[in-house]
């Protein structure tokens, strides 16, 4: 029954942070973009608990943007949902103290996030600019995600080991 | 650890057949967009609401901070305002001479001041698109309040957008200068119509693209574009924005150029949409 828990405790940081990320972060944009924190969510939970995890954040992520944003139901579901999966083989080198790796793979993740929305909804509509693309929409949000990440990362780390010990008790 | 970890699927299957439907769903919901549109309410219902709360408290910190910045600008600018105010009331009283002209002109032409005419009402902006590739935002009011799809977004004098989706307490604003937005304009001047286009690319210049012009028509810079007749969901009339730079295609058979909205899209606060469908009026 504790496992069930986890989730409620991830789908809540799920919707305050998504709600940030629409209301809060869109006013203090920088350079014109805000942050992927759903990114950093979905990311982190898949390096700190694997695969299965990651899948079942990265669905929740998805479908929260599909539902409320998206045009099209299941595109982003399915990119947050290959991120949480291929994240969650990194499950396997995760040491509770390396605070770097994470940030590192948060970066690749929302890099490789960012191309593939644009293959898909700007790619396929025959908009070939790419590297406008990245210079100005992708690498400023990476590097914004980034910095967030470093922050981000420590309070999800500590909210995933005060978990931990508490399923460790039962 | 777990106990529960002896699935029966393992876990690149469960994958797989969640890609799957996931495909088939992309399929589902471009060809039957609205099936999907009661689950979309029913999430955008209970997600906007907070997004208001959020929005007006981080709304209460950046005016505050903004008053303390700007009193020193205030005294300065009301100098100057006052200046102007003595200026423009005269010019205001040859205004008011005009526009008793041109009512007596209009009456002669039978036509209407149908711009000033439609009903509107006014909303605010709540929410803008999670990520940062589109121009989407959300206004706090839906079905509710009268509004439905298609109808249009003005912001001071000029176009803002369309309203793509309603919910109860909510609606969903495409603006003009989003990737995927298209409006038939037409030259004030010459009532011939364009295109126009967002783009993406062009974002941080302001501007956007107008495609479509007729080689044989005369447009110069800072001429007014606004909606045209033939446009199926737009209201004819309303002011998109300014005209510049316009070159020959290479196709030698049009024209195309640069349009600069007539709307400041970087602070849009508040929003009047106007309640009146373009299908409603003809």
């Amino acid at each position: 029954m504790r496992r069930y828990l986890r989730y409620l405790i991830i789908f809540l940081i799920i919707i305050i942070c998504f709600l940030l990320q629409t209301t809060f972060f869109q006013t203090f944009a920088l350079a014109g973009v805000s942050p992927n924190l759903l990114i950093i969510i979905v990311v982190s939970i898949a390096y700190m608990g694997g695969k299965n995890q990651g899948i079942i954040i990265g669905l929740i992520c998805g479908l929260l943007y599909d539902f409320i944003y998206s045009d099209v139901i299941g595109l982003y579901s399915l990119i947050y949902m290959f991120i949480g999966y291929i994240n969650g083989f990194l499950n396997k080198i995760y040491y509770s103290d390396d605070f770097t790796m994470p940030i590192f793979i948060i970066g690749i993740s929302d890099f490789i996030y960012g191309i593939s929305v644009y293959i898909f909804e700007f790619l396929l509509r025959g908009k070939l600019n790419i590297l406008f693309y990245i210079r100005r929409i992708i690498l400023p949000e990476t590097v914004y995600t980034l910095l967030i990440s470093v922050i981000l990362y420590k309070i999800l780390h500590s909210i995933n080991s005060k978990i931990e010990t508490k399923e460790g008790e039962v | 650890m777990k106990k529960k970890s002896k699935l029966s699927l393992e876990t690149k299957y469960v994958v797989l057949i969640l890609s799957i439907i996931f495909i088939i769903l992309i399929f589902v919901s471009v060809k039957y967009s609205a099936t999907m549109s009661p689950i979309k309410t029913a999430v955008g219902t209970v997600i906007t609401p907070m997004q208001k709360g959020i929005n007006s408290i981080g709304r209460y910190v950046s005016d505050s901070l903004e008053q303390l910045q700007n009193i020193n600008n205030l005294i300065e600018e009301n100098k100057e305002l006052k200046e102007k105010l003595s200026t423009i009331e005269y010019e205001n009283k040859i205004l008011q001479q005009d526009k008793y002209e041109l009512d007596t002109l209009r009456g002669l032409y039978e036509l209407d001041q149908k711009y000033a005419d439609y009903p509107k009402v006014a909303a605010t902006v709540i929410s803008k698109d999670a990520g940062n590739w589109y121009n989407v935002f959300t206004i706090d009011k839906g079905s509710n309040d009268g509004l439905s799809v298609d109808m249009n977004v003005i912001a001071g004098n000029g176009l803002v957008g369309i309203i793509t989706e309603v919910g109860h307490n909510y609606s969903k604003v495409r603006s003009i200068i989003d990737d995927s937005s298209e409006v038939t304009g037409m030259f004030l001047k010459s009532s011939e119509t364009c295109f126009i286009k967002g783009n993406l690319e062009l974002i941080d210049d302001g501007r956007i693209n107008v495609e479509m012009i007729n080689k044989d028509v005369k447009v110069n810079d800072g001429d007014e574009v606004v909606t045209s007749y033939i446009s199926s969901k737009f209201l004819p009339g309303i002011l998109i924005g300014y005209i510049n730079d316009i070159s020959m295609d290479s196709s030698n058979m049009t024209k195309s150029g640069y349009l600069t909205p007539a709307v400041d899209f970087k602070s849009l606060d508040i929003v009047l949409v106007i309640t009146e469908l373009k299908e409603a009026l003809y």
